[in-house]
């Protein structure tokens, strides 16, 4: 029997606001297996991003059980979840994101910062990790010499950097062109077939055939059901 | 990496914003050690005046007409050739009960003289008197082995518990007999025997008086360099002021009596005279100077309190501009704690840099515009205790002004900061 990544038990979230209560996740559950790759797909204000957040170790469910290979995430501290979220999970998200006065390697170094390695070994993890998305020879440049593909890339880098068995990506092909989208994806897949489970928001229905399955979210619940657990659309790989 | 390369590129990124900041915060730390540094050497320098001078207690007539100046301290004018004291008011001051406060009283008469073409200032006295009292006065070209001890600096704790130090100087010197000349005998300053052109042993005559130069005295500055000194009634029948005295300078142990009642049993005695004591027209000014002290550190903390609302202000916007960035860091595992102490050591870098530029330019302008400011031939020296207090100072500002923008930083949630929603 497969061991399961990440465990989603009726999780709701509601957000205030002025005096309103807007629930964003409508009681969601959800199993997702290690070494699995599954994308979260979905309109805007789905609530597909707040479900991100939420496995993300960020944002606090309203109600209902997460866990992360076997971890009940809200119930460890906050800097507790500061720890976890730097050893368990890698993040891609919107825009890269990357730190504009940090080089291409201080970029990738970043999750590393506050470990307790050697600043040779951080070196060599974060040199190894570019080589890994094939930026190796770009490593002293800053994020404003790179192209878009080369900035998300190192975004990749950095999420893999600390070796975390779950990776959360968050629109990472929105603003790059195709071809270059393609090749994000490539690289995704290829991590995925290297053991990582990878879990991925994403507006692109180009994109899901990259992944292993294929999650809709319609007003906060799962638009595809069966029974109490997950649904989906499986979509095969190309 | 560690989280000071954070911090060190983000101020390399800023630099326009970082440059104004430091500029800021050295601006007001250079106010406070530029004041200090000026006021801390006037005063150092106004007791110094003082100390040198044996006298410590001047008697003048109730009148005015010559100016005297005692380090500065200006006593009121008095006139030469208006009889206001006498002999017996210098007998008199051995009938005080305090007088063994008084180490030395150095009567004088002083007058102008018509010598030929030249107008001379005879001054009559009792040299050795005149030599405990003027500690710097030398005579030329005579060893008289006038080695006086170093300066012992007593504490001296006025009424109201201010302590005042002062030196105190040994008037014992061992040449003074030597100094015990005849009734026949001048010992004439420098300018005035160059321009009467007298050397030692010349003679010179006053009122029909054959005088001998015993000696010349060597050139000081003061105005003992314009006068010829001779015995007091010598003076007396030359000037023709028989029993006149212009001016009692004394030399007053204070550690041995209360200067007070020193002072109130010599007005009662003299009270047709005006007696200043130089140690409390020192306290007075530096009473002013410490006022003065007080008015600048007031500048100076203001312009330093604007020097930390302007890092904090730029230090919280920086916080604001970084938000996404702050965002990042929480999620990839940064906690609250290493997010504020990336925002501290931006602003401890920034303080420590700012105040070690504030010193040197707050030294800087101590030492070449400190004199003209305070009217004063004084130099500034480089104050290493300053730069103790400046870095203290700046690196306090420093912690203060971070602690609200750190605290921003990290209670900041990333789901907002990263606008995952």
């Amino acid at each position: 029997m497969s061991e399961i990544m990440i465990s989603l038990r009726d999780i709701k979230k509601v957000y205030k606001s002025m005096g309103d209560e807007v629930e964003a996740i409508k009681a969601v559950t959800l199993d997702i297996e290690k070494g699995e790759s599954v994308s979260v797909m979905g309109q805007s204000g789905s609530g597909k991003s707040t479900l991100l957040s939420i496995i993300g170790a960020l944002n606090p469910p309203t109600s209902g059980i997460i866990e992360i290979d076997g971890i009940d995430i809200y119930k460890l501290s906050q800097e507790k979840r500061a720890d976890f979220r730097r050893e368990y999970l890698g993040f891609v998200f919107q825009q890269f994101q990357l730190i504009p006065y940090l080089t291409a390697l201080e970029n990738a170094m970043l999750p590393l910062t506050t470990t307790k390695r050697s600043s040779k070994e951080k070196r060599e993890m974060a040199v190894e990790s570019l080589n890994r998305v094939g930026l190796a020879d770009k490593m002293k440049r800053l994020p404003n010499q790179l192209s878009g593909g080369e900035q998300e890339r190192v975004a990749i880098a950095r999420a893999i950097v600390n070796a975390p068995p779950l990776i959360l990506a968050d629109e990472p092909t929105g603003s790059l062109d195709t071809k270059t989208g393609d090749e994000i994806m490539e690289l995704f897949q290829q991590l995925n077939q290297e053991g990582l489970t990878i879990l991925m928001v994403t507006h692109n229905p180009e994109n899901t055939r990259y992944m292993g399955r294929t999650i809709m979210m319609k007003d906060g619940r799962l638009s595809m059901e069966q029974d109490d657990l997950v649904q989906v659309v499986s979509n095969k790989r190309q | 990496m560690q989280l000071y390369h954070i911090t060190l590129n983000n101020l390399r990124r800023r630099k326009a914003k970082m440059f104004f900041v430091l500029l800021g915060l050295a601006i007001g730390i250079a106010t406070i050690v530029s004041v200090y540094g000026v006021v801390e050497t006037m005063k150092t320098e106004m007791t110094r005046q003082v100390t040198e001078f044996g006298v410590n207690v001047v008697i003048t007539p109730d009148a005015g007409g010559l100016t005297f100046s005692y380090g500065g301290i200006t006593l009121p004018e008095i006139m030469y050739d208006v009889e206001q004291l006498s002999t017996e008011d210098v007998s008199k001051l051995d009938e005080l009960s305090s007088n063994n406060m008084i180490r030395v009283v150095a009567p004088k008469l002083m007058g102008m003289y018509q010598h030929g073409p030249h107008k001379v200032i005879l001054v009559g006295a009792n040299l050795s008197q005149e030599f405990q009292v003027k500690p710097w006065l030398r005579v030329q070209d005579q060893q008289y082995g006038f080695q006086i001890e170093e300066a012992q600096v007593e504490a001296i704790e006025t009424e109201d518990g201010k302590k005042m130090e002062f030196e105190n100087i040994d008037l014992s010197r061992q040449d003074l007999e030597q100094l015990n000349i005849s009734d026949g005998q001048v010992l004439m300053g420098s300018a005035v025997a160059a321009s009467l052109k007298l050397v030692e042993g010349d003679l010179i005559t006053l009122s029909g008086l054959e005088m001998e130069v015993y000696g010349i005295l060597a050139e000081s500055g003061s105005a003992e360099d314009q006068q010829i000194f001779m015995n007091i009634p010598v003076a007396q029948e030359i000037l023709g002021r028989p029993g006149e005295i212009t001016i009692i300078e004394m030399a007053v142990d204070y550690m041995s009596g209360s200067e007070e009642a020193l002072l109130s049993e010599l007005n009662q005695a003299l009270p047709h005279t005006h007696i200043t004591s130089l140690r409390q027209e020192t306290l007075r000014r530096d009473e002013m100077l410490v006022r003065l002290v007080r008015f600048g550190m007031a500048i100076s903390l203001l312009v330093l309190l604007v020097g930390m609302l302007v890092v904090s202000l730029t230090m919280s916007n920086s916080v604001r501009e970084r938000t996404r960035e702050i965002g990042v860091f929480r999620a990839l595992g940064f906690r609250k704690y290493h997010i504020a102490k990336i925002i501290m050591m931006e602003g401890l870098l920034i303080s420590v840099v700012g105040g070690l530029i504030g010193f040197i330019g707050g030294m800087l302008i101590a030492r070449y515009a400190g004199p003209i400011f305070a009217g004063m031939d004084i130099i500034v020296p480089w104050r290493f205790d300053l730069l103790l207090i400046a870095t203290g100072l700046a690196i306090a500002i420093g912690l203060i002004s971070s602690i609200y923008p750190a605290y921003q930083a990290a209670k900041q949630d990333p789901v907002e900061a990263l606008r995952f929603i």
